[in-house]
This record gives C-alpha cells, sequence and structure tokens, in this order.
C-alpha cells in the first residue's frame, strides 16, 4: 500500500568509520539496535515516513561509508540532501576532531541550506567518554548546527535526531527560507501535496496561513 | 545478551502455549531451557499457573475445578499481555501446526490438589483435546520422518555428486592446470561451481602469483606489521599522515570484527581473528601505498575460509592487483567511472527497459555496483553463492563481475521495474537472502557480454580513459 505524504526529504549520514552510522539508521528505521553489523561499503538506504507538525513527511536515508578513502565516493551523494545527521563517537576523539572536515564537505556539497544535526553517538557508554557534552555542544553552537548525544543501542534520542532535523526544515520551508522548488534543495512535494494548491514564490506567509487551514 | 522469551503455562491453556511457541516462531528445544524470557514486560516465570507442564509426572486426575469461565477469562487477559487475543477456536486452529516433537513431550496433567479441581465435562474435553494433540503430531512426525528421509536422499546425491567433481579436479584437471585452464571443460566445470575441498587450490591457480610473492616475503611483511602494531598507541602526531597511518590499522581493528560478524569466526577471540588481522596487516606493509581500504577484510575473509594464511594472502596480493581491483581499491574514482559507463553499455543492451526506469529514477550504478565490486558480491550475495561467482571471476577476471551484476539485475527484472528509487536503492544494496544458485547463473549466463561486436575489454577500452589506454 502507498502511504501518502506531503513533502520527501533527502538526508545524509556521514561521520568518520566505526561512529554507528549504520546502527542509528537501523535504530530509526527497525526500532531496535543491529547486533551483528557489517560494515558499509559504498552507500546503503532507509526511508520511513514521519509526522511532523501535522505534515507528513517522507525520508529518504543516505548512509554513507566512513572511511576517509571512500570520501571522493561518497562526496557525490551529498548533492541535493535536505538534511543530515552528522555522527561522532563520543568515546572516540579522533571521530570528533574530524568534524570539521565532514562538516566543510556537507556545506559545500550538499545545498547550502543544508540542516545539519550533530550526533554525539554511543552515549550509554559514558564511562568511556572522550568528549564531553559541553565541548560539543559548543562547537554545534560555534557552527549552527543542532545537536543531540544519541544512543544507537538502547535508542535514546535517535528518533529525535530525526525529527528535529526534520522539523527544521519543514519550519524553513513554512518560513520561506527553504524553497522546495529550487534545484537541488532535496525537498521534493509528495503525492498528498496538490501541486495546484501550492503558492507562486515569494508569498510565504500566504503558504503558512493555508497550511494551517 | 541473548534476547529470550518468557512463555507462561496456564491450566486453561494449551491452546495458548501452542499459540504463542508457533507465533514467535520458536522451535523448541528443550534442553536449551524453554522457559526463559523475551518479552519486555515479561511477568515473572514462577507466577505461571500449573497445567500442562512439560515431562511432567503427575497422571491425569479428574477433579472439579475453578469456575471456567472465570479461568477463560483469565486467560484472555494473560493473552492480552502478550499480544493479541486470540479465539479459542483459532488456536485450535493453529494447534495443528505445532511442533510435533515437542508435542509429544507434552503431559496432561491436572489442576494441583489445592486448587478446586475440573469439572468432569471440562476435564473430558481437556482429555479429547490432548489425545488429538497427539494423534495430529504423531501424524506429522510421521511425514516429517518421510520428508527428512527425502531430503538425506537428495543431500546424498548432491555429496556424491560433489566427490565425483572432487576426484575430477584432483585426478584430471589440477595436475595439468596449465595446459587445461583455458579449455571449455574446465569453464563449464568452473560455471557448475568448484567443490568446496579443492576450492583452494582452484582459485589459487587461477589467480595466479604474478606478483611472485613466496611464504618468506610475507613472514617479513607480516613480522614488520607485527611491530608497527607493538609500537601502537602512537601519541597523538602532528602529521596528519602518521594519523592516517594509524588510524588504518586501528580501522583494520574496527572492520575485522564487524567482518561477517555472524560467522562468529573472525571476531576477538574467534578461530581466525588473528589469520584476518595477519593478512590485512601484512597488505599494508606490502602495499603501504595501497593500504588498507574498507572491503577488503571481506575478501581476504572469504579467501582465508578456503586456503591456509600465506597462500591466501598470496592470491589476495595478487587479486588486489587486477586492473579493476586496483582501480577500485585506489579508490580512483575517474577510472570507476570508466568502468561505470561501459557496464551500462552492456546493461541498456541487455535489459533496456529496466535501464530506463533507473535512468528514470536517477539510480545510478554506483550505488548497487560499488560495494558488489568491492566485496566481490562476498557481502550482498549468501556465501556460497558468493563463492560460486568467484569460481568463474578467478578465471574470467572482471568482466565477470559486471556479468553478474547484470544477471542478478535480470533476475529481478520484474521487481525492479515495479519500484521507485528509494525502494530499488534498499532492495540492491540489500539482496534477499534466499536467492537460487541455479536461478542466478542461468541469468547471468543468458546476459550477453557483447557489444555490436564489441567484447567487455574492447568496451572499457573505448570508454576513453587515458589510464586504461596507458596499460
Amino acid at each position: 500500500p502507498k502511504i501518502t505524504y506531503n513533502f520527501l526529504f533527502k538526508f545524509l549520514v556521514i561521520g568518520s568509520a566505526g561512529t554507528g552510522k549504520s546502527c542509528l539508521l537501523h535504530q530509526f528505521i527497525e526500532n531496535k539496535f543491529k547486533q551483528d553489523s557489517n560494515h558499509t561499503i559504498g552507500v546503503e538506504f532507509g526511508s520511513r515516513v514521519v509526522n511532523v507538525g501535522g505534515k507528513t513527511v517522507k525520508l529518504q536515508i543516505w548512509d554513507t561509508a566512513g572511511q576517509e578513502r571512500f570520501r571522493s565516493v561518497t562526496r557525490s551523494y551529498y548533492r541535493g540532501a535536505a538534511g543530515a545527521l552528522l555522527v561522532y563517537d563520543i568515546t572516540s576523539r579522533e571521530t570528533y576532531n574530524a568534524l570539521t572536515n565532514w562538516l566543510t564537505d556537507a556545506r559545500t556539497l550538499a545545498s547550502p541550506n543544508i540542516v545539519i544535526i550533530l550526533c554525539g553517538n554511543k552515549k550509554d557508554l559514558d564511562a568511556d567518554r572522550e568528549v564531553t557534552f559541553l565541548e560539543a555542544s559548543r562547537f554545534a553552537q560555534e557552527n549552527e548546527l543542532m545537536f543531540l548525544e544519541t544512543s544507537a543501542l538502547t535508542g535514546e534520542n535517535v528518533e529525535e535526531a530525526f525529527l528535529k532535523c526534520a522539523r527544521t526544515i519543514l519550519n524553513k520551508i513554512e518560513s520561506g527560507e527553504l524553497d522546495p522548488e529550487r534545484m537541488g534543495s532535496g525537498i521534493q512535494y509528495g503525492d498528498a501535496s496538490l501541486r495546484q494548491l501550492r503558492q507562486p514564490r515569494g508569498s510565504a506567509a500566504q503558504t503558512k496561513q493555508q497550511c494551517n487551514c | 545478551m541473548e534476547p529470550t522469551i518468557c512463555v507462561c503455562v496456564y491450566s486453561m491453556n494449551n491452546n495458548l502455549f501452542a499459540d504463542m511457541l508457533s507465533k514467535s516462531r520458536i522451535t523448541l528445544k528443550l534442553d536449551l531451557g524453554l522457559f526463559t524470557k523475551r518479552l519486555k514486560d515479561s511477568r515473572s516465570v514462577d507466577q505461571r499457573d500449573p497445567g500442562w507442564k512439560l515431562f511432567g509426572k503427575v497422571p491425569p486426575v479428574q477433579n472439579s475445578a475453578k469456575d471456567s469461565r472465570k479461568i477463560h477469562k483469565e486467560h484472555e487477559t494473560k493473552c492480552g499481555q502478550f499480544g493479541d487475543p486470540t479465539s479459542p477456536r483459532q488456536s485450535v486452529r493453529k494447534n495443528l501446526e505445532f511442533e510435533p516433537l515437542s508435542t509429544t513431550a507434552l503431559i496432561l496433567e491436572d489442576r494441583p490438589a489445592n486448587l478446586p479441581a475440573k469439572p468432569a465435562e471440562e476435564a473430558q474435553k481437556h482429555r479429547q483435546q490432548y489425545e488429538e494433540m497427539v494423534a495430529q503430531a504423531k501424524k506429522r512426525e510421521l511425514k516429517e520422518a518421510q520428508k527428512r528421509r527425502k531430503q538425506l536422499e537428495v543431500r546424498c546425491k548432491m555429496e556424491e555428486s560433489i566427490g565425483n567433481a572432487a576426484l575430477t579436479w584432483n585426478q584430471e584437471i589440477l595436475p595439468k592446470w596449465h595446459s587445461v585452464c583455458a579449455s571449455r571443460r574446465v569453464r563449464d566445470l568452473c560455471w557448475q561451481g568448484v567443490p568446496p575441498c579443492v576450492r583452494g587450490k582452484v582459485w589459487s591457480l587461477a589467480v595466479g602469483n604474478e606478483l611472485n610473492i613466496t611464504h618468506e616475503l610475507f613472514n617479513i611483511c607480516l613480522s614488520r606489521a607485527r611491530e608497527k602494531w607493538k609500537s601502537l598507541p602512537v601519541p597523538v602526531a602532528a602529521d596528519t599522515e602518521s594519523q592516517d597511518r594509524e588510524a588504518s590499522l586501528e580501522l583494520i581493528k574496527l572492520d575485522i570484527s564487524r567482518t561477517f560478524p555472524n560467522l562468529c569466526i573472525f571476531q576477538q577471540g574467534g578461530p581466525y581473528h588473528d589469520v584476518l588481522h595477519s593478512i590485512l596487516g601484512a597488505y599494508t606493509c606490502y602495499r603501504p601505498d595501497v593500504g588498507y581500504v574498507q572491503g577488503m577484510s571481506f575478501i581476504a575473509a572469504v579467501l582465508i575460509l578456503n586456503m591456509d594464511t600465506a597462500d591466501a594472502f598470496i592470491a589476495f596480493a595478487n587479486l588486489l592487483n587486477k586492473p579493476c581491483q586496483m582501480a577500485f581499491y585506489r579508490v580512483d574514482h575517474s577510472l570507476m567511472l570508466t568502468y561505470f559507463a561501459a557496464f551500462e553499455v552492456f546493461f541498456e543492451e541487455n535489459l533496456p527497459k529496466l535501464f530506463a526506469h533507473f535512468k528514470d529514477n536517477k539510480l545510478t550504478p554506483d550505488i548497487y555496483l560499488i560495494d558488489w565490486i568491492f566485496t566481490l558480491y562476498s557481502k550482498s550475495l549468501p556465501l556460497d553463492l558468493a563463492c560460486r561467482v568467484w569460481d568463474v571471476f578467478c578465471q574470467d577476471g572482471d568482466e565477470f563481475l559486471f556479468r553478474s551484476a547484470l544477471g542478478i539485475l535480470r533476475l529481478y527484472d520484474d521487481i525492479l521495474t515495479r519500484m521507485d528509487f528509494i525502494h530499488n536503492a534498499q532492495f540492491l544494496t540489500r539482496l534477499p537472502e534466499d536467492i537460487s544458485a541455479d536461478e542466478l547463473f542461468n541469468n547471468i549466463a543468458a546476459i550477453n557480454m557483447q557489444s555490436k561486436n564489441k567484447k567487455w575489454a574492447q568496451v572499457l577500452f573505448q570508454m576513453g580513459s587515458p589510464v586504461l589506454k596507458r596499460s
């Protein structure tokens, strides 16, 4: 059965190898922790329809390989992404130090308006922590990222991370800051959004009004 | 921790018990501890009322019991704890599908003496139900026994043919490999699948040792790798290059545990953990310019499963040295695109409808080919099937990898043409686990690897990559 939706967002999951990107995706899609997981070669996919602020949004998620060497390949998947989960492992400073590189890639290669949420994963391994919450949240603030510490193992904040990102994109659409019709926005109208009802460009306020009714 | 299931048996409800088991798809293994817990909100096990008891000794006694309606109600509420309550009739129906071997171990038992006895009518009904269950179980057991016998016959036949094939390989092919390896017969035998017992030898010979790697060289590389590991952990170095190399060693460790995790033999403490570590480590010393790249661990693992360590290393290094593998493992993006472009030429000619559908949906071949080519299908296909792809690949080279890809697309042509981008991408990056070897190989065989009278290598050359033209 086909589920209708208002929007389709392309999402990326990026970050260094072994930070738990595929496990986050698996937890979000299947609601459980992937115990025996292979490492991702190239790219894997997930999709889920979520309800955000009264709108149905289909998330099309691209889960990329983490090894530095694969960047030249994974970079080509950034284009037209509306949102991204930038993942590091709170028990590995190395993965935290690599964030700047990932961030530059995402901002330059995906749409410039890409909404990024920083995820400090493996929150459950607090005893082995190498990156404090405070330090990471400062980094997030300086780079205008949203931030959550997550655990793909327990599921803590996993759904929140995806939903928060989706909600922010939706707000930006409604405020007119993001134009879904611009090429490479990473946003598509779903079958539930009747194209005829759409407002001409530049009348964001009107659009919002209509969405509320 | 292993998730487990909690099964509570209630006095009224043999059906519930059977029902839950069939729902949870558990094969009863009594010696493995049946009454363990899994459900999140499992009530404690000691709460279970006595009733049907596994291997219980109490003989069935008739005594009047609690008001049956009350018990029924109780059952329903308890049922609810485990999910949707099923109507008794449904339960009986499902009951027939209950594992027979375990059913025969069910013994009709009555309520304990401290509870009021069942009414005679009810007890009679229960006895009847019990007898029906046992009779059904016996019937099924008989059927299963017959099925098992048939399966055994099939297996024996298969083993015999494998044995014969092994004999052919050992006596007729392997001794004079270099004179027969290009023959039609060897080619056919490879397409039929090389018997596992000679697979390692065949692969070694077919891959060859162009690099002239000796066991000594392997040992030298290995001891160098070990020295490096010993000097770890290195304090955080300032220059990025040494950090990168260090990361590569760390990554090997991380990835080994994430290579065929379900086989449980490459993980820490597993029998092949150190072997896999050795091969990957030795390779980073043998080819520091390539180093460790994700995907390698799968190739090394498959080789380890088929030959001893030094030979696996030799085959590994020679396999990676092939032009296609080098292009991919150096992550030479433009050269990879050349391979994809050549692939698309054959894709369009063999499966024009699907090709157009993928184009419309912007599904580019890199999305699925990267995983398939990097790991030589060992991650994406069931292992035995992947080995069969290797049987031909070792002989035919990279052309067969792309032909296999087209075979997979051809096999699922109908489904793929009906799905959108995301579903196709998900499907192709996570292929079904029950692919039939015969069907896949029939589809691979049906792929035409000639395009306008040009073979794969010629088309690839024509794609105009200066790198390929130079080599």
